[in-house]
């Protein structure tokens, strides 16, 4: 082929340079593909939106904007009951910081036995990991209603519920840290002929605590955040107290609340993350 | 030759001794921070015990219970009549399979419907995070303003749990799927965003500021310049959270917003015990063969060895 100024080039040239490197044009056949997976997405929203019926949109849309006026517009602020709004908070915040501190001391024990490294027998790995798959598997406001059922409406239920769930997530989590380990320090433990127990103190646990530990902070974090609905099915915290006036129709006292619970999650946010640098450095994560 | 004596002055400057006063000195100041961090946790320990009214009676006579109600919602199977049909008169014979899940084309019509509610959110949501990314990025943003107001919005969108978002629209909309697609989509917006925008601000910027060069505007550099290095990462959060969002519409119903939630909160709440399983066992199963099956998609999309 010629040399060909930026000037010189025609639709002729182009088609030729198409045909003899069909490859840097794209193939038809991929075109093709890649118009027929848009097009069916797009068929897709279009028929699932029909189907959940979003025309009832029009008809909602002057009620949900009296709804978003009622959520600003504040009244009688002298008569809500800040003391109830407050405590409900601190119980969410108490529950969320006692489960995931039950769920990291579950962690703990029931990582060992799911890793790897740390648990030779598959049979009792695979059943330890699948129970977890259930505890993860099942959302957490269904352990809430589920220890509604037990132990009676409350914060305990709700106490109960992340940690079992944290429990399922925190294991997996510490388990694959456990995997991740160098494993020339549990060699050298085991060369002094140290017993199982003395070799997870030794050898794992230097290792992977800080990691234990930052994870925990993320949970800390996530339950507080999944804790704040789980008074939606009777288990504690503030989310029973949002129900009530949402039912009673105090959308303002709503609004402040959430807004209220907002604030909580950034501080506690913003302080966990401090805490992480501390605890390992920067750079971490 | 003169000779050292160590005792000679207070404070001997020789390497060990400056190495075991700085030692001790560390020492001294980490118990300290250690003894703070310690107080710190007792004191939260203790506070969240006293809230959360977690006392040692009341979890001995809770514990019991526990045990007790997964006894209860524990199906009566019995295995000669396990496989048995239904009988000529319609009837599924009790023990059996059958009677078991005599609901399950509800459970499933309700699961369906569960995953489709999580697909059409997970799309529409992802489409509202990809359009909000953009201006949301710190290397990408036009100005300083529509920057700080996409990242407030995405904020407010994330912050609030999608049950409460289900909660409002069931108000405004009546209950349905639709509230609950709604609710889910607009977590997903903000939750998507922010994870998008990190990986736009990580992108090389060397193709936008050819884009620039040519004489590209911005939709251009972003078509071009940053589109195609961010798809692969998108398309697998997107996945990831197409998994999120199948739990999250399991659950909406219990406000009314549509999918298994209702069934489930219902059979717990009346005291169905056996169908409590019965739903559960097919949500966890659910859950489960979509994590795998988008673990698969991830992996084919990125490639193993750039997931992590």
């Amino acid at each position: 082929m010629t040399a060909m100024t930026l000037q010189s080039i025609s639709s002729s040239d182009i088609a030729s340079v198409r045909q003899s490197h069909p490859q840097a044009f794209g193939s038809t056949f991929s075109t093709i593909t890649r118009w027929a997976i848009w097009l069916s997405v797009i068929f897709y929203v279009i028929g699932s939106l029909y189907y959940f019926e979003v025309y009832r949109l029009l008809d909602a849309s002057g009620r949900a904007l009296n709804l978003i006026a009622a959520f600003f517009n504040w009244e009688d602020m002298g008569e809500w009951q800040y003391r109830q709004i407050y405590i409900g908070i601190a119980q969410t915040l108490g529950m969320a910081f006692l489960g995931t501190l039950l769920g990291t001391v579950m962690a703990l024990f029931i990582g060992f036995f799911a890793a790897r490294t740390t648990m030779p027998f598959v049979v009792v790995r695979q059943i330890v990991r699948r129970i977890l798959d259930i505890l993860r598997g099942v959302d957490q406001l269904v352990w809430g209603l589920v220890f509604v059922r037990a132990v009676g409406l409350g914060p305990l239920a709700g106490v109960l519920a992340i940690a079992v769930s944290d429990t399922g997530t925190l294991s997996k989590l510490y388990s694959e840290a456990l995997e991740n380990v160098d494993r020339k320090q549990v060699e050298g433990i085991r060369s002094t002929g140290a017993g199982p127990l003395k070799i997870a103190r030794y050898g794992y646990l230097p290792q992977v605590l800080p990691i234990f530990i930052s994870q925990s902070l993320y949970f800390f974090e996530s339950s507080t955040r999944s804790a704040t609905i789980l008074g939606l099915v009777g288990a504690g915290g503030i989310g029973m107290i949002i129900i009530e006036r949402f039912r009673a129709n105090l959308f303002d006292q709503v609004a402040f609340v959430v807004l209220n619970v907002l604030v909580c999650i950034f501080v506690i946010d913003w302080l966990s993350k401090k805490i992480r640098a501390r605890l390992i450095g920067e750079t971490s994560h | 030759m003169a000779s050292i004596d160590v005792n000679a002055g207070p404070q001997p400057d020789d390497a060990v001794s400056v190495f075991e006063r700085h030692r001790s000195e560390l020492r001294r100041q980490r118990l300290g921070m250690n003894i703070l961090f310690i107080g710190a946790f007792l004191l939260a320990l203790g506070l969240s015990i006293w809230v959360s009214r977690f006392y040692p009676d009341r979890l001995a006579a809770g514990l019991p219970r526990i045990f007790e109600y997964f006894g209860t919602i524990m199906p009566d199977l019995q295995f000669d009549v396990l496989f048995e049909g239904r009988g000529a008169d319609g009837r599924a014979v009790p023990g059996s399979l059958t009677y078991w899940y005599s609901d399950f084309n509800v459970y499933i019509r309700l699961i369906v419907e569960t995953i489709f509610m999580a697909l059409t959110a997970t799309i529409l949501g992802a489409t509202a995070a990809f359009l909000l990314c953009f201006p949301a990025s710190r290397n990408l943003a036009p100005n300083s303003f529509i920057y700080i107001v996409s990242r407030r919005f995405m904020e407010i969108c994330r912050g609030v749990p999608e049950i409460l978002y289900a909660l409002v629209f069931v108000f405004a909309i009546g209950i349905g799927p639709l509230a609950g697609v709604l609710a889910i989509a607009i977590h997903s917006a903000g939750a998507l965003g922010k994870l998008f925008s990190e990986v736009n601000e990580n992108a090389s910027m060397r193709p936008v500021e050819g884009i620039r060069g040519v004489g590209g505007n911005w939709f251009e550099e972003i078509r071009y310049g940053v589109v195609p290095q961010v798809m692969p990462n998108f398309v697998s959060y997107t996945l990831l959270r197409f998994e999120i969002n199948v739990r999250a519409s399991s659950i909406v119903g219990f406000v009314g917003a549509g999918g298994i939630g209702a069934e489930l909160n219902r059979v717990i709440s009346l005291y169905s015990d056996d169908r409590v399983v019965a739903v559960l066992l097919l949500v966890v199963i659910t859950v489960t063969l979509i994590d795998l099956l988008s673990e698969q998609m991830r992996t084919h999309f990125i490639g193993r060895e750039n997931l992590q």
